[in-house]
C-alpha cells in the first residue's frame, strides 16, 4: 500500500468512524407531550363573541395562527399585503386583552427584506405562519418563504422567542428537502416530543401533494423525517394527538371527486402511519383545523362544501375521528352580513387554560375574524 | 454554527460563480497572469454585498447550500480553466459522475413522493446508509478511484462537523446541480458508445 492509499483508507476510518457513533447516538424515538387538559367550563351559558382583528395595512391578509401566553392574552400573526404572493407580504401580528376580547393594532413582524438580510439568500415573497409552544416553554414561529417560483418553491424558517413574542432571534432556515431545500410549507401546528424536540406537519408541493412530520431540534434543525402520506393529492396535515403514542392526522384534498378531508393515523408516536383515507367530510382544496378539546370530545374547523370556500363550520366527534357531527356554523350563504369576498378559510383552532375555544381564519381575504365561545355554546347547535 | 454554515454555503455559492464565470468566459483562452486577476476580481464582485445581499447570496437563495460532490465539480473546473491542467483523472470524475448519477436516481424519484419510501430519510443517521457508503468508498479506494474517497469522506467529516445548516448527509453528497450534470455528460457519451458498438457489430453488405 503506498502513502496514498494509506491516507485514503484512514480518512475512510475516520470519517466512517464519525457516522456509526452518530447514527448509533442519534436521538431516540420520541413520544407525544401528552396536550394539557384545560380548566373544566365554569358556566354552562351559552358564549359566542366574533370580532374582526383590525387591519389598517395591507388590502389582503390570510393564513392566520395565535398562541395563549401566560396571562390568558392572545398573541395573533398572519400573513398580508397588497395580495398573496406579492413582494409587499409581510407577517403581521397582534396582541388581544385577556382571553382575547379586544385586539391591539398590527404591526409588521417579518418583511420579506427582513428575513433575506438575516438568511443571506434571496427571498421573493413570505407565505403561511404558523406559531407554537416546544416542551422548554419557547415560542417558534414558523415561516414560509419562496425564492424562486410559486408556493411549490417554498422553504421554511423559524424564529424563536423566550419572553412570550416581545422580541425574537433572526429567522433560520430549515433544510427538509433534497430538491434545492424547496416545496416544504407549514400550516397545521407543531406538537411537542418528549425528549424536547417539537414534531412539525409539513407538506410537500413539488409535482407531487403528500404530508410529512419533520422532528426538529433545539437549534431549528430538521433531525428526522416521517412521511404521512405519498402521492399527488394530500396536504397541509394537521396532527392532533390524544396520548404518547397515539394521534390523528388530517389533510387537505387536492384529488379527483368525491373531495373529502383524508385522515391517518399513528399508535407509535408519529413513527408510522396508516394509508390516507377519505373522511365523510367534504373539503374544496382547502385546510381544515382541529383540536382535541378537555375532556375528549374532537373539534373540527373545515369548509363546509366540495366546490368552494364560502361556508365553515364545526363539527364534533366522540369517537377521535371515525364519525362526525356538524355542531355549528361559522359563515355560510345564509349567514349575513357576509364578507365582500365570500371565502372563510384556512382556521386556526386552540382550546385555551380557561376552556374557552378560539377560531381564526381568513374573513374574505381582508380580514382575520376571531369568534371565541364555550363548550355550551358548541354543543347547544343542534 | 449558523454563523459558520452561512459564510460556508456562501463560499460555496462563491465557487460555483466562479466556475460558471470561468468556463463561459472561456478564462483558459487569456494569458496566464490574466486569468488570475479575473478569478480574483469575480470572487470579490460575486462576495460583496450589494445592498443586503451579494450575489453568492442570491445564487445561494436558490440553491441552497451546495454538496461535496458540485464544489469539487466546481473547484476542478475552475483549476483547470486556471492552470490548463486537470485536477482529477478522467477516470475519476467519470466514477464520481455515475455515482452521483445512480444516487439522484435513486433518491430523486422517491423523494417526490411517488411512493410510501423516503430515501432522504435515510440521510438522518441511518446505520443502513452509512454501511452502504462505507461499501461505495472502500470499492471507490480499492480499484483507485481517489476522487470518490475523497468526496465522500470530505462529505462526511463536514456533515460530522455540521458545516451546513442541514442535518442531512443527503445534503452533503449531492444536490440536484451535481444530478443534472453527471446525467448531463455521461447520458450523451452512453448513447454514443452504444451507437459505435452497434455500428461495430453491424455486417458489412
Amino acid at each position: 500500500m503506498n502513502t496514498r492509499e494509506t491516507v485514503s483508507l484512514a480518512a475512510i476510518a475516520l470519517a466512517f468512524a464519525g457516522l456509526y457513533v452518530g447514527a448509533f447516538e442519534g436521538p431516540p424515538a420520541a413520544r407525544f407531550v401528552a396536550p394539557r387538559a384545560a380548566a373544566p367550563a365554569a358556566s354552562s351559558k351559552p358564549r359566542y363573541r366574533p370580532q374582526l382583528l383590525p387591519n389598517s395595512s395591507t388590502l389582503s391578509v390570510h393564513s392566520a395562527t395565535a398562541i395563549e401566553i401566560p396571562d390568558g392574552r392572545l398573541r395573533a400573526f398572519w400573513y398580508g399585503g397588497t395580495r398573496e404572493g406579492a413582494a409587499d407580504v409581510a407577517i403581521y401580528t397582534s396582541l388581544s386583552s385577556p382571553r382575547g376580547e379586544t385586539w391591539e393594532p398590527e404591526r409588521a413582524l417579518v418583511s420579506r427584506e427582513f428575513a433575506q438580510r438575516h438568511l443571506q439568500r434571496y427571498v421573493r415573497k413570505l407565505g403561511n405562519p404558523v406559531v407554537g409552544r416546544d416542551p422548554a416553554g419557547r415560542i417558534w414561529l414558523f415561516f414560509v418563504s419562496v425564492s424562486v417560483g410559486g408556493w411549490a418553491g417554498s422553504a421554511i424558517n423559524a424564529m424563536v422567542s423566550t419572553d412570550e413574542g416581545e422580541t425574537w432571534t433572526p429567522p433560520r432556515r430549515l433544510i427538509s428537502s433534497p430538491f434545492l431545500n424547496i416545496s416544504t410549507l407549514v400550516k397545521g401546528p407543531l406538537l411537542q416530543l418528549s425528549d424536547g424536540t417539537i414534531a412539525l406537519p409539513v407538506y410537500h408541493e413539488m409535482l407531487g401533494k403528500f404530508g410529512e412530520l419533520l422532528r426538529v431540534d433545539a437549534e431549528a434543525r430538521v433531525i428526522g423525517k416521517t412521511r404521512l402520506s405519498w402521492g399527488k393529492s394530500s396536504l397541509q396535515p394537521v396532527i392532533v394527538p390524544r396520548s404518547e403514542t397515539e394521534a390523528v392526522a388530517f389533510m387537505r384534498y387536492a384529488g379527483d371527486p368525491p373531495a373529502r378531508i383524508l385522515v391517518t393515523r399513528t399508535r407509535d408516536a408519529g413513527a408510522h402511519w396508516s394509508e390516507a383515507v377519505k373522511t365523510a367530510l367534504p373539503n374544496p382544496n382547502s385546510a381544515v383545523a382541529s383540536v382535541l378539546l378537555a375532556g375528549g370530545p374532537l373539534l373540527l374547523a373545515f369548509n363546509d362544501a366540495e366546490e368552494d370556500r364560502e361556508s365553515l363550520s364545526l363539527a364534533l366527534s366522540s369517537d377521535f375521528g371515525n364519525s362526525w357531527r356538524v355542531a355549528r356554523s361559522l359563515e355560510g350563504r345564509s349567514l349575513l352580513p357576509g364578507a365582500p369576498v365570500p371565502e372563510y378559510s384556512y382556521p386556526w383552532i386552540m382550546q385555551d387554560r380557561a376552556g374557552d375555544v378560539h377560531v381564526l381564519y381568513t374573513w374574505g381575504r381582508s380580514h382575520i375574524k376571531h369568534v371565541v365561545f364555550n363548550r355550551a355554546w358548541l354543543e347547544g347547535g343542534g | 454554527m449558523t454563523l459558520a454554515s452561512t459564510i460556508f454555503g456562501l463560499l460555496g455559492c462563491g465557487l460555483l460563480c466562479v466556475a460558471v464565470a470561468a468556463s463561459v468566459l472561456r478564462f483558459q483562452a487569456l494569458p496566464v497572469g490574466i486569468r488570475y486577476v479575473l478569478v480574483t476580481a469575480v470572487v470579490v464582485a460575486v462576495l460583496s454585498p450589494i445592498g443586503d445581499l451579494s450575489i453568492a447570496g442570491t445564487v445561494r437563495g436558490v440553491t441552497g447550500d451546495l454538496s461535496v460532490s458540485t464544489l469539487a465539480l466546481a473547484a476542478s473546473a475552475v483549476f483547470a480553466r486556471l492552470t490548463g491542467r486537470t485536477m482529477f483523472e478522467r477516470r475519476e470524475r467519470n466514477a464520481l459522475l455515475g455515482l452521483v448519477a445512480g444516487a439522484a436516481l435513486f433518491l430523486y424519484p422517491f423523494a417526490l413522493g411517488w411512493t410510501p419510501f423516503d430515501p432522504y430519510a435515510l440521510g438522518y443517521g441511518s446505520i443502513a446508509f452509512t454501511t452502504v457508503l462505507l461499501l461505495v468508498s472502500l470499492t471507490a479506494w480499492r480499484a483507485g478511484l481517489n476522487l470518490v474517497v475523497l468526496v465522500i469522506a470530505a462529505a462526511a467529516v463536514a456533515y460530522l462537523g455540521g458545516a451546513y445548516e442541514s442535518r442531512n448527509l443527503w445534503d452533503y453528497l449531492i444536490d440536484p446541480l451535481a444530478a443534472v450534470y453527471a446525467l448531463a455528460v455521461l447520458l450523451p457519451a452512453a448513447v454514443g458508445k452504444l451507437a459505435s458498438q452497434r455500428r461495430q457489430r453491424a455486417p458489412v453488405v
